[in-house]
């Protein structure tokens, strides 16, 4: 299976980066049949991922960031990069807060929604991978 | 400068009618306008989400920050009219049980 075009989004973030991630997202939707569920909960995953690079990677200052999309027959999966900070935190101790926070729901919700979440940091920099199964 | 509809009812009840996605980009003007409502006195709020069509963790904390703001000040904030999407994330965060969905925002405070 091969797409018309390459789902990748190349960028420097900034304020247009959230909807230019919904956008390849789309590009995507409209080129593979995919059930709603998926994709609302890729939607807000990557969503979720992007916006925690955008405002933690730089500690508010652009980086660049780069999010594939890849459909198999099995999974959708979205790679993301990006060239900031390491992300301190420990995806196993992620978890939702209590219900009153104002804050602290991102990761939990992309975790909670993917099938895998993961995380690593090289000499490039950081790699979120997102899974998802298309059923 | 306002990006939100907000209409003051006769019963004194304010509903605030967001559009669109409410995610990091919009979330911090929704928390600032909810706050402004209720520091200028007016403590009953409901929100309209029935053009939102996209929610995230940001606009769900504007949602609870505008909600403990205005239970501080002995009002209220309700929901109302969640789209598919807004009832999904409300769900999977355990937030319908703070936030629960009424059918219509004009209605909300009828109990």
């Amino acid at each position: 299976m091969s797409d018309p075009q390459p789902l990748v989004l190349d960028t420097i973030t900034g304020p247009d980066t959230l909807a230019d991630i919904q956008q390849t997202l789309d590009r995507a939707w409209a080129c593979h049949k995919v059930p709603e569920i998926v994709r609302l909960h890729m939607d807000l995953a990557a969503g979720e991922i992007g916006a925690n690079i955008i405002e933690h990677s730089g500690d508010g200052q652009p980086v660049h960031m780069r999010m594939s999309i890849e459909l198999t027959a099995d999974t959708v999966r979205a790679v993301f990069t990006d060239d900031g900070h390491p992300a301190p935190m420990d995806l196993s101790r992620v978890q939702m807060p209590d219900e009153m926070s104002e804050y602290g729901r991102g990761l939990a919700i992309a975790f909670r929604v993917l099938d895998e979440l993961s995380y690593r940091r090289d000499t490039e920099g950081n790699h979120w991978i997102l899974v998802h199964s298309r059923t | 400068m306002s990006q939100f509809s907000t209409c003051t009812q006769p019963s004194g009840v304010v509903v605030v009618k967001p559009t669109g996605r409410l995610n990091m980009v919009a979330a911090p003007a929704l928390r600032k306008e909810l706050h402004t409502i209720v520091e200028g006195g007016q403590t009953r709020v409901a929100v309209d989400l029935s053009a939102v069509d996209f929610i995230d963790s940001s606009g769900l904390g504007a949602l609870i920050s505008g909600l403990k703001v205005a239970r501080q000040a002995g009002g209220d904030l309700r929901i109302a009219a969640p789209t598919r999407q807004v009832i999904a994330v409300l769900e999977l965060t355990n937030l319908n049980r703070v936030l629960r969905a009424h059918p219509d925002a004009g209605t909300a405070f009828d109990e």
